[in-house]
């Protein structure tokens, strides 16, 4: 026997806890009553067949970071759902509480590993979050914050300026600022998030370039397209130098094209679907011209996205099939090292250290990719892998949320870093720039940090790993 | 067996059950204030988008919107909460996970959800004594997790283990797919901290079996939130056994694998586990995990044998030899622990992973003693071709705790006749001398059905402890126990106990 | 006056119970007339050897169905035709206790640190409550989560609340082979010694400290009992050693023998604390004697002066330590402290008590203080309704 939804005592709270009363759903829906999609408008809402493989089981639970902080049903992936399916049925408005609860999600798709039934959580909520973008109003601070973020991040000539800012501001700032900034009034906490994300970065690092074309060595494998990345490129330079060595040692020529530009990952998983779907076309068009086998990336975020494009520019009929193609070619850079260490060229020197490996959401829960840079870092003699508690669960960086969430993401980094120090590593390695910057917040000096390809590339050469001195 | 001429001094089935005789109560801005005078203002949830996360659990098809969810950080709060609800006259029920498949934590009407996910701490993990103290938020497989290193481990462990927490296998008395071996949660809690609906804090329970006085923990366990709330366990740890090894036998029928249960027991091997999958959950679970089962084989066991290292080689050799006996078509014998990680993965995730092959479906839980596993497998499947549904099967076959998942399709308008299947395969497992529930509970889901398994006399006596606990009925109002609200005026009549009819019962 | 009626049926006990007016001493073999607190003078004594046999037995599913007035040993007999057995091992049920009066006293032995007490194997009960009401919990499935655990409500009360008539039991296969190891041991030696045994991996069934030597049981296999006990005589070095058949049998019969033994001066005293206390709590009992012990379960046995300062001296010290007391034997006309200080829960004991037999017609005193006796200035009412 199934009973249906009782309804509850009517109440009203709204009063109480100073919220605004949501809008009456006739007014969200411009007076044209509840659609066909509930609260959502009618472009690509949550599809229902993917809302109704959730069975409510709540496998998702323990590894949901916002769940592992607050506990709370609707800060779970099993709650969000149920609040997408109550949206569809036209049951809650999308302003207010349903967008404060999406807004926490960090996306890290550790519940898609997670969940036994299959739920595509990762379209759900990309479907989710653009229904968001275009038909919830933001406050006049936080609208502004979003667009100062991606007005910055996806553009290397203003990250590089923003780094010479920062270099001589890190080089400048006084002690004091620390004390200043701990008394900054909580709705600053954004701008104070900002300010410590800044990564030390060196201003001939972040002025480097990738040089067009590397040359691989001996017999070719093949045209490897390399994604040099906005973030990346300006305050990782080394890791992509570090990229090119690896697979040029290991037979690859590599292409680096130099009008490329941001990949659209950091607007795609804010719901800036429009931005994102225009910066794919660009991507997609200039690796088109550089005529190559495999598009590698060294950033877990850009991989994922980029092997999304297919979905994205589904509807376009003349960017679908193209999509589709580059998509296909899309490769972490783990996977091409992967895939030659059964014949691998160059030498690896042994290293002697004890590596803990953190797997980025974007490459563990997103592309499934766990057992490729595990087997690439012991290919490396006398690398002594270890395993890190909790790892299924997010570091906070998220892309962009750490500076749109920064108490939730300070909570995880904490987390992450407490139980970094715990598995007593001489070493942590990463392959994402968002969790390296993270992580080095919360860890601080204690641990050197590497992307797992430059600990590759120093094998390779014979060297010390930078930063292990 | 007399005739039960005796008048129960309360009806459980009567029209003084809670649900019916809760008075409307007043709630709303004033309830919230009390609350927040004991919790901070955000851990008191009112907005009608949170209270509706909480209206179901794992058992989506029973729900009720809550006046309000309060998330207490400790024992003490939970105390302060459960004083506001009894001096505001309002029901509770306390939820963990919510994983729950028997609606055990839907919300009561004009009630309050007390979530015990704060409460996540493990307290102590004492090694010398072998025990672990427990805030009840505690996902049960984390126990294990912390106790590893010490060489030790939890051994209930229901197949939500990663995510059902302690306090939730307290309600219920979770099993698991050990349990044949090692027992279930009452076999290995020691001691609780216990708040009553009063709101006052006792011990049931000591720090060994030993027992002063009648066994109050015992009866706490298992009793679904209608007693009390936990808010601190204390739970034995056992020694990491030696040796463990593990075969995954495909057979060319179910009737196959079940002989071999029988044969298993027979040679006097308790094995840890033997659980029991059918194509069609092998299909599911395969698709999800990759687990490595088969997904043609008509039936397939999973026996996991633990223990000293000598006795064990020796028992899986006999083992394999019993299952080779009944023509085991492939016999997967995993060599590491992370490939039996994997085959048990394929097993526990088997009632998600159905998700995948139908739209809809229904997990049941019921018990027929071991040696009638056969006979309930047939008339189910009998019983599915006359409703036209597909029925997938995946069973803790040591025990004879049958879990059927009756597969449906809500659009196709396939619901109605699905719980009805559903409803009669649990029946059918009480004509047969089993049980409702084998660990999945009463809950809301199944109280209608209890009628069928005990006598009024029965619930009478159970419901006269209840109040002995609870005297307004404020723990989970509504569950266990049918009541008119929820199965009509007249649930369904006592059927005598094929035992009581006959004074003995002929089985084999 | 005092009555003795001894139903043979259901019926007959449900009769019984209506038909008899007043107060009502339950009693089966009568192996622990004497322990727990002293009973009041009862109207009737209710004895259940009557109501004795196997119900039914389904070796397959290796459960049973039982009188509860049937002495276990004969229940024992009749199950290891079967090689199967109820797997604990009281030590008076050599005297012929009773199933029931197990089950009420919750008494167990030494194999209860693998397989626990009673509580742990009943899955089924019938009862009958002061006012009649035959009622039903549990079933005949070991795995069965339907309805309150009543059954366990009358597993150690003492005769209280209500009469057991059939309980059903889980059942476990006789092990081919049962093997001993002795170790000697001074008794401040026997927790370190003992872990030494649960550190191991050769999984005993049972490990006790008596008179100076610490027993480790070991069950199973042919094979495999036997080279486990050899394995741990190795791990324990020089002063353990594998008894031989006969002497391991007349080594537990002394263990049992001791925890049942009776004196004309002396009480029995049952506590049970986290192992890691045990030691302490021992030393404390100064006067204690005739001590058998379970270092891994926490659980002990020891004979105190029949002295109620002694005794609520010892209740006190174990309930200091978190743990749990009872006596178990008095001499006759000793009026000694039955429990230690009554713990938050009794005030659920009341309550619980008072909604199952609110006159306390059965067993009246057997609880007490923790269930106070009612009050002396009106006479039970009999029958409620």
């Amino acid at each position: 026997m199934t009973t249906h939804p009782t309804p509850g005592p009517t109440l009203d709270f709204s009063s109480e806890r100073g919220e605004k009363p949501a809008p009456e759903r006739a007014d969200l829906l411009g007076g044209a009553g509840p659609s066909e999609f509930g609260s959502f408008d009618a472009h690509h809402p949550p599809a229902q067949e993917l809302l109704d493989d959730c069975v409510h089981c709540g496998f998702c639970l323990p590894t949901c970071p916002t769940y592992a902080l607050w506990g709370e049903e609707m800060d779970s992936p099993r709650g969000r759902i149920y609040l997408m399916e109550m949206a569809e049925k036209g049951e809650i408005p999308l302003e207010g509480s349903f967008t404060t609860h999406i807004d926490r999600c960090l996306g890290c798709m550790a519940c898609v590993t997670a969940c036994p039934s299959g739920v595509q959580y990762d379209r759900l909520l990309e479907a989710t979050r653009p229904q968001i973008e275009r038909n919830v109003p933001r406050s006049r601070s936080d609208r502004w914050f979003r667009e100062a973020i991606f007005a910055l991040f996806p553009y290397k000539r203003r990250l590089r300026a923003a780094s010479l800012g920062g270099a001589l501001y890190q080089r400048l700032r006084p002690k004091s600022m620390d004390k200043l900034l701990a008394r900054v009034p909580e709705r600053f906490g954004r701008l104070v998030a900002m300010e410590s994300l800044l990564p030390p970065v060196s201003v001939r690092d972040a002025f480097r370039r990738m040089p067009e074309r590397t040359p691989g060595i001996g017999p070719r494998r093949g045209r490897v397209g390399l994604l040099t990345g906005c973030v990346q490129d300006v305050f990782f330079h080394p890791v992509n130098e570090a990229t090119a060595r690896v697979l040029a040692a290991e037979g690859w020529d590599v292409i680096a094209p130099r009008e490329q530009a941001c990949c659209g990952a950091l607007g795609l998983h804010a719901g800036r679907e429009a931005e994102a779907i225009e910066r794919a076309k660009k991507l997609i068009a200039v690796f088109e011209r550089a005529q190559v086998d495999t598009i590698a990336t060294n950033v877990a975020g850009c991989g994922s996205s980029m092997k999304e494009y297919g979905e994205l520019l589904a509807d376009d009929p003349e960017w679908a099939e193209r999509a589709a193609a580059f998509a296909a070619k899309v490769r972490d850079i783990s996977e091409v090292v992967d895939e030659t260490l059964a014949d691998a060229r160059a030498r690896r020197h042994p290293i002697e250290a004890r590596v803990v490996y953190h797997d980025a959401c974007h490459l563990g829960h997103a592309q499934k990719i766990r057992s490729e840079p595990r087997r690439v870092l012991r290919a490396i003699p006398g690398v002594e892998l270890l395993e890190l508690p909790e790892a299924e669960i997010c570091c906070g960086s998220a892309g962009i949320y750490n500076m749109l969430q920064p108490q939730a993401a300070s909570d995880l980094g904490h987390r992450k870093a407490g139980n970094i120090r715990g598995t007593g590593a001489d070493l942590l390695v990463t392959a994402n720039p968002g969790c390296l910057l993270q992580i080095r917040k919360y860890l601080g000096a204690d641990l050197p940090m590497l992307h797992p390809i430059q600990l590759v590339d120093a094998s390779i050469r014979g060297v010390r790993p930078p930063e292990m001195g | 067996m007399p005739e039960r001429t005796m008048e129960a001094p309360h009806g459980g089935t009567g029209n003084d059950a809670p649900g019916a005789a809760t008075p409307p109560v007043a709630v709303g801005p004033e309830l919230a204030r009390a609350f927040r005078d004991v919790l901070p203002a955000d851990l008191v949830i009112t907005d009608e988008v949170g209270r509706r996360s909480y209206e179901c659990d794992g058992l989506t098809g029973f729900r009720q919107i809550p006046a309000l969810v309060v998330l207490p950080r400790d024992a003490d709060e939970v105390a302060a909460c459960v004083r506001v609800c009894a001096r505001h006259g309002v029901p509770f029920v306390a939820r963990g996970a919510g994983t729950g498949l028997s609606g055990g934590a839907m919300p009561v009407a004009d009630g309050v959800v007390i979530s015990l996910q704060k409460l996540r701490r493990i307290l102590e993990i004492d090694v010398e004594n072998r025990r672990a103290v427990l805030e009840p938020g505690v996902y049960n497989l984390e126990i294990s997790k912390a106790a590893a290193p010490y060489g030790l481990y939890y051994a209930p462990d229901p197949s939500s283990q990663q995510v059902c927490t302690i306090g939730g296998n307290v309600a219920e008395n979770s099993g698991g797919a050990h349990c044949l071996k090692y027992g279930f949660t009452t076999n290995h809690v020691l001691e609780m901290e216990v708040v009553l609906a009063d709101g006052s804090v006792v011990t049931l329970g000591g720090p060994t079996g030993e027992q002063a006085g009648p066994d109050l923990r015992g009866l706490f366990i298992g009793s679904e939130g209608t007693l009390g709330i936990c808010t601190k366990v204390t739970v034995r740890l056992l020694q990491t056994p030696e040796t463990v090894r593990t075969v995954l036998a495909d057979f060319p029928s179910i009737e196959a694998a079940g002989d071999t249960v029988g044969d298993i027991v027979d040679a006097a091997i308790i094995p840890a586990a033997v659980e029991m999958m059918d194509s069609l959950s092998m299909e599911a679970s395969e698709a999800a995990t990759g687990a490595g089962l088969t997904v043609d084989a008509p039936a397939a066991l999973i026996i996991e044998l633990d223990g000293p290292a000598d006795e064990v080689e020796a028992e899986f050799s006999h083992l394999t030899a019993i299952c080779e006996r009944h023509g085991a078509t492939r016999m997967h014998v995993p060599a590491e622990a992370e490939e039996r990680q994997k085959v048990w993965k394929g097993r526990k995730a088997a009632f998600a992973a159905v998700g995948r092959i139908s739209p809809d479906y229904i997990v049941q839980d019921g018990v027929v003693p071991r040696t009638r596993l056969a006979e309930v497998l047939t008339r189910i499947a009998e019983m599915g071709r006359d409703a036209g549904l597909r029925v997938a099967n995946v069973f803790h076959a040591g025990d004879g705790n049958l879990h059927p998942l009756v597969l449906y399709s809500e659009a196709a308008g396939e619901h109605d006749a699905a719980e009805k299947l559903s409803t009669d395969i649990a029946e059918l497992c009480v004509e047969l001398g089993g049980s409702l529930s084998g660990e999945h509970g009463i809950g809301t889901d199944k109280a209608c059905s209890m009628p069928r398994m005990f006598s009024s006399d029965d619930l009478a006596v159970m419901h006269r402890v209840r109040h002995a606990f609870d005297p307004d009925d404020r723990c989970n109002p509504g569950k266990v126990f049918p009541t008119p609200r929820l199965c009509g005026e007249r649930p369904g009549p006592y059927r005598p106990h094929p035992l009581e009819e006959a004074g003995v019962i002929e089985r084999l | 006056m005092t009555d003795t009626i001894t139903p043979r049926s259901l019926d007959e006990l449900r009769d019984a119970v209506i038909d008899r007016p007043g107060t009502i001493r339950i009693a089966g073999a009568g192996t622990a007339h004497d322990w727990a607190g002293t009973p009041e003078p009862a109207d009737t004594v209710l004895d259940t050897t009557g109501l004795s046999g196997i119900v039914t037995h389904n070796p397959g599913d290796m459960t049973v169905e039982v009188w509860a007035g049937t002495p276990f040993g004969a229940l024992q007999t009749d199950l290891g035709e079967h090689h199967q057995r109820v797997a604990v091992d009281p030590a008076r049920a050599a005297e012929g206790a009773t199933l029931g009066g197990l089950f009420a006293t919750a008494d167990a032995g030494p194999r209860s640190l693998q397989y626990g007490s009673l509580r742990d194997l009943v899955i089924g009960a019938t009862i009958v409550l002061a006012d009649g009401t035959v009622a039903r919990s549990g079933g005949h499935v070991i795995k069965n989560v339907a309805g309150y655990d009543l059954t366990k409500l009358l597993h150690g009360a003492q005769g209280t609340l209500g009469v057991l008539a059939r309980l059903v039991l889980r059942l476990h296969p006789t092990p081919q082979v049962t093997a001993t190891v002795a170790a000697s041991c001074e008794r401040s030696a026997m927790a370190g010694l003992a872990r030494r045994v649960a550190d191991s991996p050769v999984e005993p069934t049972a490990v006790e400290w008596h008179a100076g030597r610490l027993l480790s049981l070991l069950e199973g296999s042919e094979s495999g009992a036997e080279a486990r006990a050899r394995r741990l005589a190795e791990i324990l070095g020089s002063d353990a050693a594998v008894l031989a058949p006969d002497d391991a049998t007349q080594a537990w019969e002394a263990h049992a023998a001791a925890v049942r033994a009776r004196s004309d001066d002396r009480a029995v005293f049952r506590f049970g604390v986290t192992p890691s206390e045990l030691p302490r709590v021992l030393d404390a009992l100064e006067s204690a004697t005739g001590v058998t012990a379970s270092p891994r379960t926490g659980v002990a046995t020891v004979a105190l002066p029949a002295d109620a300062d002694v005794v609520a001296t010892a209740h006190r010290r174990v309930a200091e330590a978190g743990g749990t007391s009872t006596l178990r034997q008095r001499p006759a006309g000793a009026a000694l402290p039955a429990f230690g200080p009554a713990p938050a829960s009794a005030t659920v004991l009341r309550a619980v008590a008072a909604s199952l037999d609110p006159d306390q017609r059965f067993g009246r005193g057997r609880l007490a203080p923790w269930l106070p006796l009612p009050d002396q200035t009106g006479q039970p009412t009999g029958v409620s309704a």
